[in-house]
């Protein structure tokens, strides 16, 4: 087994410095064999009147390529000890397609040119400097393209898994390519210039039937790598080495099933108070959520700066990291353990696990507390929610947590007093005449329509959570804000279909304003006609939060095999199907009738949800049990948010399905059954 | 074919560019690393800005990151050993003079400052794509990473795309 530089973390080290020293000298050497001291030469290949470049250069690439495969099949060397660049697809693609006009322009590459320089090339010695200008302009220019920078970010990505080939197939076929290549470009030099010196030559002939051979090989090597391995002792117990998975993605497989990579918010809340050396934490979101809250003692650095952030300290104490959910943490832990970081955890269920197990006040929490719970909980909430801790991080104060459970429905006056704090977002959902006339100071206008439209054939579906999240980022709104969603009049769907954008996304900071902007106006609140200042903000669209909607399949297996509720909220007419304005009228089989009217009562000068007491009795009759399964629906999903919103967030029913397409689709579908 | 002697002289491609191919190799199972130049000369654009505007360099968010010693770093001296190897190379192949290479009816003026306009471009880009041709494309191609190879695509077709606009520069 060979150890790399890299993989003992001595790359910056004197015989590190040495062994590149003298890499670089048998770099420039090749370089300037191969002719590459010379612009002219270089820009031939963009003229078509010299290949060399793509000889050279893909002749290069395919050797090491098929070298590092056999060595890594053979378990010579693992990847582990491989420094593997990160994709950042937007960065790579703006910055290729810049360097080929700078490479044109120029006739020279880096590599090149200071091979140029050295063998006396005055324009080599000029591109130089430009390249040194260009590398301080990308400094000073660094905080505006940033965005750029990180664009597209997508951790080590392998072109064979991009494109769900596997690996040996793609090398023979990258290889058969390039050996196509050599024979195009031969044949082109040999029409425009008279060149092509080797076209049909025995060299040309036989280097190509190696090189293809070497790749086919690929295919049959992991197969016996007993006898060609020779006396590898130890770790090559995973057997078939190459084909299987060499000993570090096992054990790192290993891991992951145990749940051996993660930390629990408790441990890491006492080890942090307890001023552990060594020990460090990463908050990987934006820097604006970073800056409006993180865990006290955090650092923030993009996901694409980890591999050089970490290196200085490598398997040094103990690394966690964490975001909003757990994906893009436990992505990075897998790629930085594949580049040989091997004490990197991962914080179990993110931010929200570590406010919910840590910060959450005892008094908020529904379940019982023993008193040495209840004090543990104020002395973190005291160590993680100082204000000298937030205040360093620039932001003016933590998003105060409301004294109601999140989701649910927040008073008038808890808004009335923490209107325009910071981390606090309102967003209004009646009419937009209505809006543009008088809305709460600083509220958003957010019209339900632009959360829904066709997906897949059905109409008013909502949107998927990658152009949620992207409605969101142009409203302002961050993960960490505490969004209050203000409904008009009795249309309390309204707000609740926002509430499922937020249930897609995760973002479980969400209230819905108790008696909606009536009662605001009732209780003589201030008001304002001036519209909000937004600074787009970036929302992340997290992975796969929604595991509530469900399709008409889910919802054909309880009308077959029972096991589950079918709620059906329209109004009774509609159930009974004497009022249609579908393509059949009726009900789903089975399904029982509770129209989502029959949760809100009308005041005189507004509606809101009835007590929590009523609404309970009445479920409690149609639904046997709080973890019944009940899928909720309505014609187009608008009304079963509502209802939705009351059985999930209000009663705490654990399983409560949407079916989101509703009657539209079943009655459009003339096999499915109607009664 | 003693038209142009440095063209006479070269290496086959193929071979050379399997040895360029095996110094890769040993590239990764040396260092762990593949070969970079980029890199070493955007350290030196950092230690020449940091003599210039200390202060300034450290708390600056992309240069400030490499501390107070860029030059600290295996690939500064990669970048030494490419001048010195491409040094040595034109010494004994008797190609070492002191020129400005362009078509013989251009200016040197247009081809310097095309050089010099490539060249900001090419140091901009590969800060960018965090690599050039050798660390990103060659190194990462070898890898089989998938934005190494987009890279490369996308080199060429920046390439092809601008090459009529600066042909002049090569006309004879």
């Amino acid at each position: 087994m060979i150890e790399t530089f890299f993989g003992l973390g001595q790359l910056d080290s004197p015989a590190g410095y040495f062994a590149a020293l003298v890499l670089g000298l048998c770099f420039g050497f090749c370089l300037e064999r191969a002719g590459f001291g010379s612009s002219r030469r270089l820009a031939g290949i963009f003229y078509f009147t010299d290949m060399a470049v793509l000889k050279v250069m893909f002749s290069a690439m395919i050797t090491a390529m098929l070298g590092l495969a056999y060595c890594l099949a053979l378990g010579w060397i693992e990847p582990g000890s491989l420094y593997f660049m990160p994709t950042v697809y937007g960065a790579q693609v703006v910055g290729g397609l810049l360097f080929g006009v700078g490479f044109v322009m120029s006739g020279w590459c880096p590599g090149t040119g200071a091979v140029g320089a050295a063998s006396g090339k005055l324009d080599a010695l000029v591109f130089l400097g430009g390249a040194l200008v260009g590398s301080i302009l990308f400094n000073k220019l660094f905080p505006v393209i940033k965005p750029l920078y990180a664009w597209g970010e997508s951790g080590v990505l392998f072109v064979y898994d991009s494109l769900g080939a596997s690996k040996p197939a793609f090398v023979l076929v990258l290889t058969v390519v390039a050996v196509g290549c050599f024979w195009g470009a031969e044949a082109v030099e040999k029409k425009r210039v008279g060149g092509g010196h080797y076209l049909n030559s025995p060299f040309l002939k036989t280097f190509s039937a190696v090189l293809v051979f070497l790749a086919a090989a690929l295919f049959i090597l992991p197969s016996a790598p007993g006898n060609l391995a020779g006396a590898s002792a130890g770790e090559s117990g995973a057997g078939r080495a190459g084909a299987a998975l060499p000993a570090r993605e096992t054990s790192l497989l290993q891991q992951i099933e145990s749940a051996g990579d993660h930390m629990d918010p408790v441990e890491l809340a006492d080890r942090l108070m307890s001023g552990e050396q060594g020990l460090q934490v990463i908050d990987l979101r934006t820097p604006d959520e970073f800056k409006a809250f993180h865990i006290r003692g955090a650092v923030n650095v993009p996901l694409s700066q980890l591999p050089d952030y970490l290196a200085p300290t490598r398997n040094e104490g103990i690394v966690v990291l964490y975001s909003n959910g757990m994906t893009h943490p436990a992505q990075a832990r897998d790629a930085l353990s594949r580049l040989g970081f091997e004490n990197v955890y991962i914080l179990t269920d993110g931010l929200q696990g570590f406010m919910d197990a840590c910060l959450k006040p005892a008094s908020l929490r529904s379940e019982p507390l023993p008193a040495e719970m209840v004090s543990r909980i104020d002395r973190w909430r005291r160590y993680f929610t100082s204000p000298a801790e937030t205040a360093k991080a620039g932001a003016e104060t933590l998003p105060p947590l409301p004294a109601v459970p999140l989701p649910g429905i927040i008073p008038t006056d808890w808004l009335g007093e923490n209107l325009g704090k910071n981390g606090i977002r309102v967003i209004d959902v009646r009419s937009q005449p209505e809006y543009n006339t008088a809305h709460i100071p600083g509220s958003i206008y957010l019209s339900v329509d632009s959360f829904r439209g066709v997906v897949g054939g059905l109409p008013s579906m909502l949107l998927p959570a990658e152009m949620l999240a992207l409605h969101l980022s142009h409203m302002g709104i961050t993960p960490s804000d505490l969004v209050v969603v203000v409904p008009g009049g009795d249309k309390t769907q309204d707000a609740t279909l926002v509430g499922m954008a937020f249930e897609r996304l995760g973002h479980k900071r969400y209230e819905i304003l108790g008696g909606g902007f009536g009662k605001w106006v009732a209780e003589k609140r201030p008001l304002d006609n001036r519209l909000p200042q937004i600074t787009p903000s970036h929302y992340p669209p997290v992975g796969n939060s929604d595991t509530f909607t469900v399709d008409y399949r889910a919802v054909l297996k309880v009308v077959r095999e029972g096991g589950g509720i079918i709620l059906d909220v329209r109004p009774a007419d509609y159930f009974s199907g004497k009022k249609s304005d579908e393509a059949r009228g009726g009900h789903i089989p089975g399904a029982i009738n509770r129209p989502f009217t029959e949760d809100i009562r009308k005041n005189e000068s507004f509606s809101a949800f009835k007590p929590v007491d009523e609404l309970a009795a009445a479920y409690e009759k149609l639904i046997p049990t709080k973890a019944t399964k009940v899928i909720v629906h309505c014609r187009t999903g608008h009304q079963a948010s509502q209802t939705f919103f009351v059985l999930k967030n209000l009663l705490g029913y654990t399983h409560v399905l949407y079916y989101d397409a509703g009657w539209t689709e079943w009655a459009a579908r003339p096999e499915l059954p109607v009664k | 074919m003693k038209k142009n002697p440095l063209n006479g002289e070269n290496m086959n491609p193929y071979l050379a560019g399997v040895l360029l191919g095996c110094t890769l190799l040993a590239s990764f199972l040396v260092l762990g690393a593949g070969l970079g130049a980029s890199g070493g000369l955007a350290r030196f654009a950092a230690a020449l800005e940091g003599f210039v505007a200390p202060g300034h360099t450290l708390s600056s968010e992309y240069f400030g990151r490499w501390g107070a010693h860029p030059l600290h770093y295996y690939l500064v001296f990669m970048l030494l050993g490419t001048f010195a190897g491409g040094f040595f190379s034109a010494l004994q192949a008797n190609r070492l003079s002191i020129q400005v290479e362009k078509g013989l009816k251009a200016s040197p003026r247009l081809r310097l400052g095309l050089a010099l306009a490539g060249g900001i471009l090419v140091g901009f880009a590969s800060r960018l794509a965090q690599g050039c041709t050798s660390g990103q494309a060659l190194t990462g191609g070898a890898m089989l990473l998938t934005g190494s190879m987009v890279f490369l695509v996308c080199v060429f077709a920046g390439g092809y795309a601008a090459a009529h606009l600066v042909r002049r520069q090569w006309n004879d």
